[in-house]
């Protein structure tokens, strides 16, 4: 036991578990006031945490190799997921995101985006020789298009440009060229007019209200602003815990989910939203540690993928808060109150430890400890398998 | 970029390489960067700026809310209360919470529950959006039924509500429409002026009579709340509050009892006549206080604060009679008869003639020029001194002493010291009461004619102004003011309306006191003189007002048959306006009073039966007989 304990990589495990702390105190504090136990979302998100926390590190002890099987399997489920939420979805706030399973609610986007990074990652691990060919850039494009372009439906923008970034850092790393990186953002410039032309108007409201929050205050600007307002009042160290007018008075709008950061740079201050910021520099930055530190190619393009995923998401949500970037509506993974994310995120956390894990040995193996930090390819001697 | 990793120079031994390394820590590397951007804005946001958001938080929670204070009341000398404040449901908008899209429906909607025009209603908003966080009134005193639709569906009124507010109610508003006024919205024009003044653009304010004159003391001092609001507007807790402070009440100098008896006997009077009109004032002759000021036709106030039908306010304002103004201080008349006094104390005082000094009346006088000047009995009056003349209203004794005779070399008064005489009795200026649109009246002088008429002034001219027509212009007020002033001994007293003010407590706040405007440059023989002149007007058998004589007390007094141009009767002769003005009782007088019917011909036929009726049921409380029941009553279709 001692030993599978050892195995973890545990500056990634302490890291997530204080995300999801900070999200489960910024919960506590908006939870309603006679909400006991269960009705609490704070101490749901808590139990879904260590639930979560209990299914990566049984991941972190299947070789993640497995997943090489399942990936097609998994891809195309989740695809099946997502056009089955489009016909028969919960409609609801003029989008179809999710739909329920008994108590459950089942969001399909969140699962996607790993099933997506899996089957991107076996792609391209399987093709090392031609990932500088256009075709193969191009048709592992089409393995994000296609589920981006479900989400996009819902309609969903913000998760389906998560896509894109995922498949930029995985393409990247996996060696493609680098004006091939820019196809989609030379396809997106393109298809600006027209998308425009077909967009959803709270889309269009969203990118005018980031060009110019000040403009329309009370309407989709409001949030920004007040976003804004929060996190600057917050001032070095915050109004404390369940104190700050903004968010207690609920001048700060969907507090629990878009802008819990901004709810937590009012009650924590900048040391809190420095903390927050900290903490997930070092989960990204192990991650890629981890991705580097990988025996083969797909242990690495699952690392990079699943950094490229809490990166881009973070980066948008907490640039969303600050005002760097325009409302999108994605969460802050881990923190968010948010119940299909956080597992996902908790069992793609897990797929890193295994990564991790198992970077050099079949299980069990005492080379495994003697990692020396820092020493990106002292990953100990080698063992079959290679590629 | 080379795209494949270079065999690693650190390899272990065999590990197979893995590419994509430095790749990888370019990415790594670009999310620092991207961290550290983060990090750095987070600095500006919550060290840099934090003090605005502070601000800003701080704005956000705190409401200011201005509490109205609610109106002073108005009540009569025994303390009757005049005017209410009654509850009403009024709508008010917070624009804050309305967003511009929606503007347009959600006002056509409220026009349609309230009843207020779009116009109206997008003009308060534009004034509504200057504060945008405060609640506006769009409209007052809408009815329950409206209220409760507005309340079903504030979904689609964002930033609509209802609140009670209160609405003048007036008790006896249909006998005090001239002195109460009413209160209304600002006009549109006069926002700006009332702003400066610390008065919401969404305030009822005084519009016309003591409600407009003392606007500023009845209104009182807002009082501010501030409360901390939640996101939704939601008050959660009170920060700080000011009471307002309740405007002053006023205390009238009229009873209205008083004031309905004497309106009664005028409207009697009055509806003996195909569309009478007329004016009566009644005063104190030691203090200038108003007992009763009626002016027929006149409206009811309660017809502006709660709604008239529009029938019945196209017919207030198309009345040629202009029920809407107060005849007894904006109506402006040649005094007749009522003036000749001012020349007669005029021409003692400035020793034209002797008390005794007799004038040959023959009932005409024909100037040099041709022109001839009539006296109203065509076969004169033989020779008259001042008494007499005053008492049987020479035309002809009046012509001589102000004007001159050039036959018998009689030199006049003259128009210069007759106008000075004029303006000591309080004639060309308005008298000072607290009421608004008061008007100041006309003495004529040979600079006003030369400079607006572009004429010379002649001779007739003096004697039209000293028989009180021509250019003369008066209010019955500025008469009844006079004839105070002879009454009381000489001082002319400005006309007190307000007796006090209180406090919301009911302490007196401030006493009116009585003011002396001017005493008259006059002896006290020479008016004396003139008094019993127009003792003799009433009580001796040649007078010409027997018919002010009253039973229950001596009255002095004066008609007055002003002419003014207008068409001609059957017999060629002008339309006039009946007056009649004195005092009683003759000696030491308690009521002092100016009585006017418009074009009622007569004065000692039309007016001076009033006069008698307002002394009868002011000596004893009792309402005299109607008109047509009295022994003496004539006709008023009956002319001489």
């Amino acid at each position: 036991m001692l030993l599978r304990l050892a195995r973890i990589e545990w500056a990634t495990v302490i890291s997530t578990i204080a995300l999801v702390a900070f999200g489960v105190l910024m919960l506590s504090t908006t939870a309603e006031p006679n909400a006991a136990g269960l009705q609490n979302q704070a101490v749901q998100k808590a139990v879904l945490a260590v639930i979560g926390l209990a299914l990566a590190f049984a991941m972190a002890h299947i070789d993640y190799r497995a997943l090489l099987g399942v990936a097609g399997p998994i891809y195309l489920l989740g695809i099946a997921a997502l056009i089955l939420v489009l016909l028969v979805g919960d409609f609801d706030l003029g989008a179809r995101r999710w739909f329920e399973v008994g108590p459950i609610v089942v969001q399909p986007s969140e699962f996607m985006k790993l099933a997506a990074i899996i089957a991107l990652a076996r792609y391209l691990a399987d093709r090392p020789d031609s990932t500088r060919s256009l075709r193969t850039v191009v048709l592992s494009l089409g393995i994000m298009v296609i589920p981006a372009g479900l989400i996009f439906l819902e309609p969903d923008l913000g998760t389906a440009l998560i896509f894109g970034a995922i498949w930029m850092a995985m393409v990247f790393v996996a060696g493609a060229r680098w004006w091939h990186l820019l196809l989609p953002v030379l396809v997106g410039l393109a298809a600006f007019p027209f998308a425009w032309f077909f967009a959803q108007d709270y889309m269009r409201q969203r990118f005018v209200t980031f060009l110019d929050p000040s403009s329309d205050p009370l309407g989709a600007g409001y949030n920004v602003l007040q976003a804004r307002i929060s996190i600057g009042s917050g001032g070095w160290f915050g109004h404390g815990l369940g104190q700050g007018s903004q968010s207690q008075l609920e001048f700060l709008r969907v507090r629990d989910t878009d802008f819990i950061f901004a709810m937590l740079g009012e009650q924590l201050g900048l040391a809190g939203t420095l903390g927050l910021l900290g903490f997930f520099t070092l989960l990204i930055v192990q991650s890629l540690v981890i991705g580097l530190r990988a025996r083969d190619m797909f242990g690495r393009l699952l690392a990079v993928g699943i950094a490229g995923m809490l990166f881009t998401q973070a980066f948008v949500n907490i640039g969303m808060n600050v005002g760097l970037m325009p409302v999108t509506g994605i969460t802050l993974p881990l923190v968010s109150l948010g119940k299909n994310s956080l597992l996902v995120t908790l069992v793609a956390i897990g797929v890193l430890l295994s990564i991790h894990s198992h970077r050099a040995a079949a299980p069990f193996r005492q080379q495994s400890m003697h990692l020396v930090r820092g020493s990106l390819t002292s990953a100990g001697p080698p063992r079959g398998l290679s590629q | 970029m080379e795209a494949h990793p270079r065999p690693a120079a650190r390899t272990g031994a065999g590990q197979p390489r893995v590419r994509g390394t430095r790749r990888a820590l370019l990415l790594g590397g670009a999310a620092l960067a991207a961290n550290t951007a983060l990090a750095a804005r987070l600095w500006q946001l919550q060290v840099v700026e934090s003090d605005t958001y502070r601000e800003q938080a701080a704005l956000n929670r705190a409401r200011t809310r201005t509490i109205q204070p609610l109106r002073g009341l108005i009540y009569d000398r025994n303390r009757e209360p005049l005017v209410a404040n009654a509850p009403v449901f009024s709508v008010w908008l917070t624009p804050a919470e309305l967003p511009s899209e929606r503007e347009g429906p959600v006002m056509a909607n409220l026009a349609v529950l309230t009843g207020e025009r779009v116009e109206d209603l997008r003009f308060k908003l534009s004034q509504a959006r200057l504060a945008p966080d405060t609640p506006a009134r769009l409209a007052r005193a809408v009815p329950r039924e409206s209220a409760l639709t507005i309340e079903e569906r504030r979904q689609d009124l964002p930033g609509v509500s209802v609140h009670t507010s209160t609405r003048r109610e007036y008790g006896h508003g249909e006998i005090l429409g001239h002195i109460l006024g009413f209160t209304g919205p600002i006009p549109a024009e006069e926002v700006e002026a009332y702003r400066r003044q610390g008065v919401r653009f969404d305030e009822d304010i005084g519009l016309a009579g003591v409600e407009r004159s003392l606007q500023a003391r009845l209104r009182g001092r807002d009082g501010e709340q501030r409360l901390e609001t939640d996101a939704f507007g939601r008050a959660l807790h009170e920060l700080s509050f000011t009471p307002p402070q309740v405007g002053q009440h006023a205390v009238l100098t009229i009873a209205v009892n008083e004031q309905q008896a004497i309106r009664e006997i005028l409207a009697r009077h009055l509806a003996l006549r195909e569309r009478g009109a007329g004016a009566v004032i009644v005063l104190r002759p030691e203090s200038g206080d108003i007992v009763a000021m009626v002016s027929l036709p006149d409206y009811d106030s309660n017809i502006f604060t709660r709604g008239a039908s529009s029938e019945s306010f196209a017919l207030l304002v198309s009345d040629p009679r202009r029920p809407l103004i107060n005849h007894t201080i904006s109506g402006l008349y040649p005094p007749g008869s009522t003036y000749k006094v001012i020349a007669a104390s005029g021409a003692l005082e400035a020793g034209v003639v002797l008390p005794q000094s007799k004038i040959h009346c023959d009932g005409r006088l024909v100037l040099p020029s041709g022109w001839a000047f009539d006296d109203w009995l065509p076969q004169g009056h033989g020779f008259v001194d001042l008494q007499r003349a005053i008492a049987e209203s020479c035309n002809i004794y009046f012509y001589n002493v102000s004007g001159g005779n050039p036959y018998t070399k009689l030199q006049g008064l003259g128009n210069r010291r007759l106008a000075e005489f004029e303006r000591s009795f309080g004639f060309g200026q308005r008298t000072g009461i607290d009421l608004p649109g008061e008007a100041s009246g006309l003495v004529p002088t040979s600079e006003w004619k030369n400079k607006n008429l572009q004429q010379p002034w002649v001779t007739g001219d003096t004697y039209h102004a000293a028989i009180g027509q021509g250019l003369v212009q008066v209010t019955p007020l500025q008469i009844a003011s006079m004839y105070a002033a002879i009454g009381n001994g000489g001082r002319v007293m400005r006309p007190r309306l307000i007796d006090r003010m209180l406090d919301q407590h009911g302490n007196v706040a401030e006493r009116i006191q009585p003011q002396v405007r001017s005493v008259l440059p006059i002896t006290a023989v020479n008016l004396r003189l003139l008094q019993t002149g127009l003792y003799r007007a009433v009580n001796e058998p040649q007078g010409t007002g027997p018919r002010a004589r009253s039973a229950h007390t001596i009255v002095a007094g004066k008609t007055g048959t002003a002419e003014y141009s207008g068409a001609r009767d059957a017999e060629g002769r002008l339309p006039s306006h009946a007056w009649f003005a004195g005092y009683a009782p003759a000696e030491q007088p308690e009521y002092a009073f100016a009585v006017l019917v418009r074009d009622g011909g007569e004065g000692s036929f039309a007016a001076a039966p009033i006069a008698r009726d307002i002394v009868d049921y002011l000596m004893t409380g009792d309402m005299p007989p109607l008109p047509q029941h009295r022994p003496d009553f004539i006709s008023p279709d009956r002319r001489l």
